[in-house]
């Protein structure tokens, strides 16, 4: 395995030969540097792909699954027109790791292209991160602020907001963080441009636009498919890619008013975003998924410097590039688009938009550079699938121990603030105010206003969107197989939590060497629980991404990561629910099972103990509750609602008043009733409180309880708890804990790391 | 005839779909123009200056805006009283533009929105903004009431208020501070300022009355829907909240 990485080469000896036979030659350096990124994990997905088809990905709300560039999940109609949510899910875990700003911002980067050639309007981010334990003056402490730093940067230059994301600290990412991106983007159905040339497209035009092509980035695509090793560090370097956010911004812009023209014109045309194995790797594909070859000349690509090698402009990453398949008719008002109105030259060196080949009936990719073929190949050969059949562990479910309730002689006090600082708990407000919610005027719910940001992104329309992501990894340690159905089902609840109907997801999965039996086990399992979830929750995956080699050269691999996002729809904005508490007076009700299962929870991170017992989830019920709440929703017998998750049904309350209480307003108070008699006796008072297996609390003014009540009378889990008060105090039993003290306590540990 | 306002976009503006948008839902005859058509800029009666990072904010933010080819075309017509309202980056370009607060020579700016303090970070973030001079002082603020207290949203890396103390004293004394940052229930204290800017300033305008420069975005705020206190009855696709301040800047073009 690996034999070559020394040379710079992730290719294997056989597939090596497996290539020589059918060229009947040896390769080229520019061939072999191209099969090396084709063929590599993150191309080719050649240890993962055969697995993904276990994931349903068609429905009645699929517009596309995952087949390009992003999926689309249908979103409503205005006006008489379909409107569709490109969706895409990416990684950027290893350039993130050794250059954590660069790394994180080209992240966003990238994945904003991948929308933004669907023909769509980017109208959101969100951000899946973890990070290491960032203790002061760490490494990892500077990986976690230089990751933030850059998603911000660039996300805030090019006008997107962050609207959704989560970030857990572990020791598992220790020497790998991950950094996971989502994009969002708006397009009308009809109006969707494909990642592939259109039928009779034999001489068209490949047109390059954007960066001029250096340097950077070469082997990307490779250096993402290998274990990073410290060693290396000042090499790997070289393989991360350089963002430019101010050229991005204009090229959004600039490639929109080019959308314009073709509708105008009713051409359709391919559009591809340039990723892993730059020019090479996108003409190819755009070129081969019509059904079509390619002719190359390389010296036509615009650069930023010369004397580059050929395979390094061929193959290279150079950030901010797409590719167009054009017929040849429309080509010049294109480039005047970029080049002459949105002055592409003028905004960076030597960018521009470019025409750098055409495409042929015959199916072969030939490149020439200085009139030398350098590349001729069978284009179907170098871009199909290929497969790895890996060897794998099974990883069993622990078995459940359900012993007897737990403990502590810590006052109830203490574990409560222990667990408010948690770092998986605390207030995440200072790392995302460095993130742009706001920009575009459409955000309905900010980050942190409720469980999953909400838009209107179609001007004149009530139509909301709604994302949120999710991915235990301390689940994820445990059991791979329910870590991913809990990360669906938190997704789900979470875009259930402020009122939307959640209509499709999209994945990303960070694991670690696949060639190691327990590893690829882990990713089997992951699937397999990515696949119940979704088939339950009867909701497809229109998009996904996986990560594998997040390992060091230690061999420590990041825990089980299928980290998931969920996207939903409000027919009606009004009926949005946040999560801050309205009024004094008001009664909280418990929807869904709490469970004695604690393994993976807070709470026992906090007191010291262990635990192998994660929550179940029994789909049929929950799956009730999710439809009681839209319909108490709808009925307006919701004031606020926030989805029990991270520290369980306690935390959820004390967040829900944490919120009333920013900008110097004193706060509404809440007291809980003794969980003895609500849960009776079912569990101990720890469990009742900590669990993290689900569900929701929830706010209902007190002249709606009857008909909320009523609602409520054939669904199972719904569970009065407690009242809201005045005072900014929490009382429990005969307890008053002061809310403003716990607010601190809460707010402060992520304040330090990121002030 | 109505009275035509131009949206302008340098190369990394980022805000000008929601400012022309809300212009024009506020009654005003708003176009977007970019900077490769600035050659039509006179035929316009007012100018808008969105958010965003214009020439990436290289130098510093706002400092290569005011020196192109669009700055002059504004300059030229803010002389000839035109309105000019920046917000955010806008904002930033205009003082360093030198038109607010004008009271030096152009492109030689006495004030600047420069980073933030005491922690040097961009913040994104719901504010107020309270409006602390006659609304007469100038036309774009005359339609707004006295005292007006304006939801936003700040999203700056750059936008405390920092110039020389005898100028700061200046720009008091001869009420170049419009609008000040403020808690929700109308309160102005220092912990409502988000990033260390002198006076408590959001907002500037020149001696004139006809320049405007607000840091926070009103725009971000602009719509029911965007107000965190929306209730369910309202009409939620409405311009309100920080629409105020773009009816009476629409108001004072000579819109509706």
């Amino acid at each position: 395995m690996g034999s070559f990485a020394g040379a710079g080469i992730a290719l294997r000896p056989d597939e090596l030969r497996r290539i020589a036979e059918n060229l009947g030659r040896d390769p080229s350096v520019v061939e072999l540097h191209a099969f090396d990124a084709q063929w590599s994990e993150h191309c080719s997905y050649k240890s993962s792909r055969h697995l993904l088809r276990a994931l349903p990905t068609s429905g009645p709300a699929v517009v596309l699954g995952p087949s390009e560039d992003s999926g689309i999940l249908h979103f409503g109609e205005h006006n008489g027109e379909r409107y569709g949510i490109v969706v895409a899910h990416e990684s950027h875990n290893h350039p993130s790791q050794v250059v954590p700003f660069e790394g994180a911002a080209t992240g966003i980067g990238g994945i904003v292209r991948d929308v933004v050639c669907m023909g769509a309007e980017v109208i959101a981010v969100a951000d899946p991160l973890r990070f290491g334990r960032i203790v002061p003056g760490s490494h990892q402490r500077y990986v976690a602020q230089s990751v933030v730093d850059g998603i911000g940067a660039y996300g805030n230059a090019i006008g997107v907001p962050n609207l959704a994301g989560d970030v857990y600290f572990d020791e598992g990412f220790d020497d790998n963080c991950l950094v996971n991106v989502v994009a969002l983007g708006l397009v009308k159905e009809a109006e969707i441009v494909h990642s592939y040339a259109p039928r009779n497209a034999d001489g068209w035009d490949i047109v390059l636009v954007g960066k001029a092509t250096d340097a950077s980035g070469f082997g990307g695509a490779s250096f993402s498919s290998v274990t990073l090793d410290a060693a290396d560090e000042e090499s790997n370097k070289g393989a991360v890619q350089v963002p430019d956010p101010f050229l991005k911004n204009v090229l959004m812009r600039a490639s929109y008013r080019v959308f314009a023209l073709l509708r105008e014109k009713k051409i359709t045309a391919g559009f591809k975003d340039l990723g892993a194995g730059g020019i090479m790797g996108c003409s190819a594909e755009i070129c081969s998924a019509g059904g079509y070859g390619a002719q190359i000349d390389l010296e036509r690509v615009n650069v930023a410097i010369d004397g580059l090698p050929p395979e390094v402009v061929a193959i290279g990453e150079t950030q901010e590039r797409f590719i167009w398949a054009l017929p040849p008719e429309i080509t010049a008002a294109v480039l005047h688009i970029y080049n002459e109105e949105f002055t592409l030259p003028q905004i960076a060196h030597n960018a521009r938009a470019v025409v750098i080949g055409k495409m042929t009936a015959e199916k072969r990719y030939v490149m020439r550079e200085a009139g030398n073929v350098v590349m001729d190949v069978d284009i179907d050969f170098l871009t199909g699938s290929i497969r790895d059949d890996l060897p794998h562990h099974e990883i069993a479910t622990p078995e459940p121990s359900y012993g007897r309730p737990l403990v502590t002689g810590m006052p109830f006090g203490e574990v409560l603030e222990r667990v408010l600082a948690h770092h998986d708990v605390a207030s995440r407000e200072p790392l995302y105010r460095r993130y742009d919610r706001a920009v575009r005027g459409r955000t309905v719910v900010a980050r942190g206003e409720g469980d999953a940001g909400v838009l209107a992104p179609i001007s004149g329309s009530k139509l909301g969107m709604a994302v949120a992501v999710a991915g235990n990894p301390r689940y994820g340690g445990i059991d791979p197989r329910l870590a991913a159905e809990h990360a669906v089902y938190e997704s789900v609840r979470s875009v259930c939590a402020v009122g939307a109907r959640p209509t499709g997801l999209t994945d990303c999965l960070n694991f670690g060497n696949p060639r190691k039996p327990e590893h690829y086990g882990e990713l089997v399992a992951a699937i397999a629980g990515l696949a119940t979830a979704a088939r339950e929750f009867e909701m497809p995956f229109v998009s996904g991404n996986v990560s594998l080699y997040n390992e060091s050269a230690g061999g420590k691999a990041v825990p089980a990561s299928p980290v998931v996002a969920c996207v939903g729809t409000l027919s009606d904005i009004s009926c949005v629910v946040t999560m801050s508490l309205k009024q004094p007076g008001s009664v909280l009700y418990l929807i869904g099972h709490p469970q004695g299962a604690l393994g993976g929870s807070v709470v026992l991170d906090v007191l010291g103990r262990h635990d192998r017992t994660l929550p179940r989830i029994a789909y049929e019920p929950v799956q009730r509750q999710h439809d009681f709440l839209w319909q108490a929703m709808q009925s307006r017998l919701v004031r606020s609602a926030h989805r029990v998750s991270n520290g369980g049904l306690i935390v959820a309350v004390c967040e829900m008043a944490f919120s009333t209480m920013h900008c110097g307003h004193t706060g509404i108070g809440v007291q809980i009733d003794d969980p003895w008699q609500w849960t009776h006796g079912a569990l101990g008072e720890l469990e009742a409180l900590f669990n993290e297996a689900g569900g929701f609390a929830v706010e209902v003014a007190a002249k709606d309880v009857d008909a909320f009540e009523g609602l409520a009378d054939n669904v199972d889990g719904v569970y009065e708890i407690g009242v809201t008060v005045e005072h900014p105090v929490l009382s429990l039993r005969n307890e008053a804990f002061d809310l403003s003290h716990l607010y601190d306590v809460w707010r402060r540990p992520l304040a330090e790391v990121y002030p | 005839m109505s009275h035509r306002i131009a949206v302008l976009v340098f190369p990394g503006t980022n805000s000008e779909e929601e400012t022309a948008r809300l212009l024009l839902e506020c009654g005003g005859d708003a176009h977007i123009v970019h900077w490769s058509k600035a050659s039509t800029l006179p035929h316009f009666d007012a100018y808008v200056l969105p958010g965003g990072f214009a020439y990436e904010d290289r130098i510093r933010a706002g400092a290569i805006a005011a020196h192109d080819e669009t700055m002059d075309h504004v300059i030229e017509g803010a002389a000839l009283g035109k309105l000019v309202l920046g917000i955010c980056n806008g904002a930033q370009i205009l003082l360093e533009a030198g038109l607010v607060p004008g009271r030096g020579e152009l492109r030689r700016p006495t004030a600047a929105f420069t980073r933030n303090g005491p922690v040097p970070h961009f913040v994104c973030m719901r504010t107020h903004m309270k409006l602390v001079i006659d609304p007469a002082r100038s036309p774009i603020t005359a339609a707004l009431p006295k005292g007006a207290l304006i939801p936003a949203w700040v999203g700056h890396g750059e936008g405390r208020l920092a110039a020389h103390e005898s100028e700061l004293r200046a720009l008091a004394e001869n009420d170049h501070i419009a609008l000040v940052y403020a808690h929700a229930d109308g309160r102005v204290d220092a912990s409502a300022v988000p990033n260390g800017s002198a006076l408590g300033a959001a907002a500037l305008v020149n001696t004139a009355g006809n320049v405007f420069a607000v840091m926070p975005h009103a725009e971000r705020d602009g719509w029911t829907y965007n107000h965190p206190d929306r209730r369910r009855g309202d009409d939620m696709l409405a311009p309100s909240g920080g629409a105020v301040l773009f009816r009476s800047f629409v108001r004072g073009v000579g819109g509706r």
